[in-house]
């Protein structure tokens, strides 16, 4: 054998070649037989065995035993199986990609599942919210949805109305402040469980540049706060609290229920 | 494995018998190689219990490409003798290669050998036997 041709292992597989004429399943060896056959040595040891195997084909086998033999293969090869497919390492490897590939698509469709135009706005505000830094805030003591009047007259903020649910809050404070992408936003502090309210233009359609409003409330969470959002004349209102959504559940029913 | 046909056919039938029994008590095994290594377990306490061939160091020979002519000069029962006074596991590697009915996976897992202790095994043989043609049936040599 030309052993600079066949890596060790394939001089391994060669020394045990097959000599039936039947096609090789086993890879390995079909590879290192493919790179042995014009070797010179390999056919010698072909015609070898071949002629040990031609010999051994014409041992007179007993008939008592030839009945048990005449039509059975010597040994069943292993049939196809899904038990025995997925416990090949190559179908085990590509299940797990698959999962968590599927398990990553599934997350990020139910993180999205309930997004709206200016969700993402929303959830940078409410980073805003928990944020433990301090702000110079206005002193503002009157209920919330008199602050619209403020809003307008003093920062030309059209449209930046407190809902009724909301607008007999009693306020400790307020400020307007540029945000990147959020824009203009006016941020009030209120007395009730320490929420926040966040008035900030709504996201328009990139291709229409219309912001269609919504009445209903929609929320949205990060890290432990929770936002119920509705969106009027192209202004979103957003109440932040600390907690789920429980937490401003009331507050939300109160008109219906009135 | 045996070198006579008799005992062959003995352990043969006993190997049967097992499996048989095993079936109808519901214990049929489920490994699919599990007759051949009963048959090769057999065999080997049979020929335990007779002669036991001598631990000689044969001589090898490169394979010839006149090995086929040899061999088809040889009679059936002397390779059989040959091949049964291989020791173990050589004799159980060339007895399941030579039968040509068994793929590598298969002889390795019935005679509990790695690949490349089978082929070490294969390639000794094959010297060994070319060696003992060379001696049986001489090459006419064209001077």
């Amino acid at each position: 054998m030309k052993t600079a041709r066949l890596s060790r292992r394939q001089q391994l597989l060669i020394a045990c070649a097959p000599v039936n004429e039947q096609p090789i399943a086993d890879r390995n060896m079909r590879a290192a037989v493919f790179r042995a056959r014009d070797s010179e040595e390999f056919k010698i040891q072909q015609s070898f065995d071949r002629a040990v195997v031609d010999l051994v084909q014409t041992v007179p086998v007993p008939s008592a035993v030839a009945e048990w033999l005449s039509s059975e293969k010597a040994i069943e090869q292993p049939k196809w199986t899904w038990k025995r497919a997925a416990k090949n390492p190559a179908v085990v490897a590509v299940g797990i990609a698959v999962l968590v590939i599927a398990a990553v698509f599934a997350i990020q469709f139910a993180e999205h599942l309930h997004d709206f135009p200016g969700s993402a706005h929303a959830r940078k505000l409410l980073s805003v919210a928990r944020s433990p830094r301090s702000v110079l805030l206005d002193p503002v003591r009157t209920e919330a949805g008199a602050l619209s009047d403020l809003f307008f007259m003093k920062h030309n903020l059209e449209h930046y109305e407190v809902p009724p649910e909301f607008a007999d809050f009693q306020t400790l404070g307020c400020r307007v402040f540029d945000d990147e992408e959020a824009g203009r936003v006016a941020q009030i502090w209120v007395v009730e469980k320490h929420m926040q309210f966040f008035l900030f233009p709504a996201e328009r359609d990139t291709k229409t540049g219309i912001a269609p409003d919504f009445s209903n409330w929609r929320f949205v969470e990060q890290e432990g706060w929770t936002g119920a959002v509705q969106q009027r004349h192209g202004v979103c209102f957003m109440a932040a609290v600390r907690g789920d959504a429980t937490q401003l559940a009331p507050y939300l029913n109160k008109l219906h229920s009135h | 494995m045996l070198g006579d046909a008799e005992k062959a056919e003995e352990v043969f039938e006993a190997t049967l018998r097992e499996a048989a029994q095993r079936a109808a008590t519901g214990e049929a095994p489920a490994d699919r190689c599990w007759l051949f290594r009963e048959a090769r377990g057999r065999c080997l306490e049979v020929s335990e219990r007779g002669l036991q061939a001598e631990d000689v160091d044969h001589a090898q020979d490169e394979l010839s490409a006149a090995a086929p002519d040899q061999i088809r000069r040889l009679d059936v029962a002397q390779l059989a003798i040959w091949i049964s006074g291989a020791p173990e596991p050589q004799r159980t590697a060339l007895a399941l290669f030579y039968l040509g009915e068994f793929c590598r996976a298969d002889i390795l897992k019935i005679a509990e050998l790695k690949t490349h202790e089978l082929a070490d095994l294969l390639s000794l043989a094959r010297g060994q036997f070319q060696a003992w043609l060379d001696a049986s049936f001489p090459l006419e040599r064209t001077s």
